[in-house]
């Protein structure tokens, strides 16, 4: 019977209208992301980070640009880490590839933005930074020193040599 | 005698009830279309030419681009030919694990074609009921892997990660609620009389027309063909499950709708067995980290949601794939669309176009 189908449609659709709510009021109400959630912003752990930039050559989408500076001790630094939100595909290659699990996600989703210029993420913050500047002096004082050793040595060495 | 003449229209690529950027030009003799060309490519990315220029484990992400409602079918394609290009014996339980979630995915991309065909057919509520229930395997594929679309799960070797420890009881339950919901879109689509009315009948195709454009999937089920790749090649696990092929008689709208509506119950019936069959072990198999297949060339096809998804992939023993091609069903069963529009109402292409469920990623690549 014509009409018969429509009926049983709109039963449907008021039994829903006194059902269970099936949505929330989402900027009011928010979800909590899940365990392996992969989205927002990458977080840089600047301690456990040993430079090593695999991460940077697991990305795809060449998305992250690092500088990486070796100390006086040729030990190498993580000075600035630049993740290209515009180019990521969101793939969790890099945080695979980090041996050290320095890299994470920061799980906060609303990540968009006004400008292009904005879509451009430093990780290593400034307590990060004054880390790095930390590690950096303190290696250059631990080479002035273990250079000064050396070469008291070998001056005590030339001058026993000598006499 | 007053003189009459064909007029083109031109629907898209910007059209309220066209999914996709698609251009469709129809030649028109008052309401009835002569010829429906269509012309695509609005949305290619070159993803052939950007897999070529990246590692192939690095190339897993590009595939969840193409048909990205169902990502999981694309990476197991994709997949399986590196797999094969390579040599690479993939661990029993990411076998296992890969159904599960292919075969979900299949579910869900399904539900988007039901909900899209309602919503171009103008039942905007059938649209949102598909939704909801689509939802719950984003929640699953979330738990799973940390994404809701663009999966990046099925990985070259096996899969990304186990499955986690509460995945089992919450996917048991999604089961159990399948055939509640498919009775709902029994009651609120598939009884309506505009539907029926819509699909019945419309863009009706043979069986010489469907396989003389290659047609695939869904599309060629629901001319009476049954060809469905997890039977007839029977790659992976399927050969294990049992499982029907359903299709349709006459080869309309209709029967496009029903062989995808009766295959969710034949996804659930695989999902179920998985589970239940799900064995101990290794999730990724051992292969070097620097993956370089010998020189050759392979073409792996793999029944994806929408049709025959095949990749030939040729090495040249470097990292990086020599050559890429991409078989993609959106883009040839979207052939059959003159075929199923001439003769018909302009109303009636968009019933024909939703019924053949391309996905524009897909298409322009």
């Amino acid at each position: 019977m014509f009409g018969e189908g429509l009926l049983t449609g709109m039963g449907v659709t008021w039994k829903h209208f006194w059902g269970k709510k099936e949505t929330f009021c989402y900027p009011e109400e928010k979800l909590p992301m899940t365990e392996r959630f992969r989205g927002g912003h990458l977080v840089l752990d600047h301690k456990k980070c040993i430079a090593c930039s695999l991460c940077s050559l697991a990305c795809p989408n060449q998305a992250i640009k690092l500088k990486i500076v070796p100390d006086a001790k040729k030990k190498r630094h993580m000075q600035s880490y630049v993740h290209l939100v515009g180019r990521c595909l969101y793939c969790n290659l890099c945080v695979e590839a980090c041996n050290m699990h320095a890299l994470s996600w920061d799980k906060n989703y609303a990540i968009s933005s006004w400008h292009k210029e904005e879509m451009e993420d430093e990780l290593v913050t400034a307590e990060g930074l004054a880390y790095f500047h930390e590690v950096m002096e303190k290696a250059k004082a631990e080479a002035e020193a273990e250079a000064k050793v050396a070469a008291e040595k070998a001056e005590a060495e030339k001058t026993g040599g000598d006499a | 005698m007053p003189k009459t003449e064909t007029y083109t229209l031109s629907m898209g690529p910007q059209h309220p009830s066209t999914h996709g950027v698609l251009q469709v030009r129809l030649d028109l003799d008052g309401e009835n279309i002569l010829k429906a060309t269509p012309y695509m490519g609005y949305l290619h990315r070159g993803i052939e030419k950007l897999l070529e220029s990246r590692t192939y484990i690095q190339g897993v992400p590009y595939t969840d681009r193409l048909d990205y409602v169902s990502s999981m079918n694309n990476n197991l394609g994709y997949c399986r030919a590196v797999e094969e290009l390579a040599q690479i014996e993939v661990p029993e339980r990411a076998e296992y694990i890969r159904v599960i979630v292919a075969e979900l995915n299949r579910i869900a991309s399904h539900l988007v074609f039901i909900g899209s065909l309602a919503n171009d057919l103008g039942a905007v509520t059938g649209m949102i009921y598909a939704f909801r229930d689509r939802e719950k395997i984003l929640d699953l594929f979330d738990l799973v892997c940390g994404a809701r679309m663009t999966f990046h799960y099925i990985r070259v070797g096996g899969v990304s990660a186990d499955l986690p420890p509460e995945f089992a009881a919450k996917c048991d339950e999604f089961l159990k609620i399948v055939p509640e919901f498919m009775q709902e879109y029994e009651d609120i689509l598939t009884g309506n009389e505009i539907l029926q009315h819509r699909l019945h009948g419309t863009s009706p195709m043979t069986k010489e027309q469907a396989l003389s454009h290659n047609m695939t999937g869904p599309n060629i089920r629901a001319v009476g063909i049954p060809f469905d790749i997890r039977k007839v090649d029977g790659y992976g696990l399927y050969p294990k499950f049992e499982f029907d092929v359903p299709v349709g008689e006459n080869g309309d709208n209709w029967d496009r709708y029903r062989v995808r509506y009766q295959e969710i119950y034949e996804s659930a019936k695989i999902i179920r067995q998985a589970l239940d069959g799900l064995p101990e072990g290794d999730i990724m198999a051992k292969f070097p980290k620097v993956l370089r297949p010998p020189k050759g060339e392979v073409f792996s096809r793999t029944e994806g949601t929408r049709g025959e998804l095949g990749f030939y992939i040729v090495s040249d023993g470097s990292t990086k794939p020599y050559r890429v091609h991409i078989r993609r069903p959106s883009f040839i069963n979207l052939q059959g669309l003159d075929d199923m529009c001439r003769g018909m109402l302009i109303g009636d292409s968009v019933a024909a176009f939703s019924a053949i469920d391309p996905l524009m990623g897909e298409v322009d690549c």
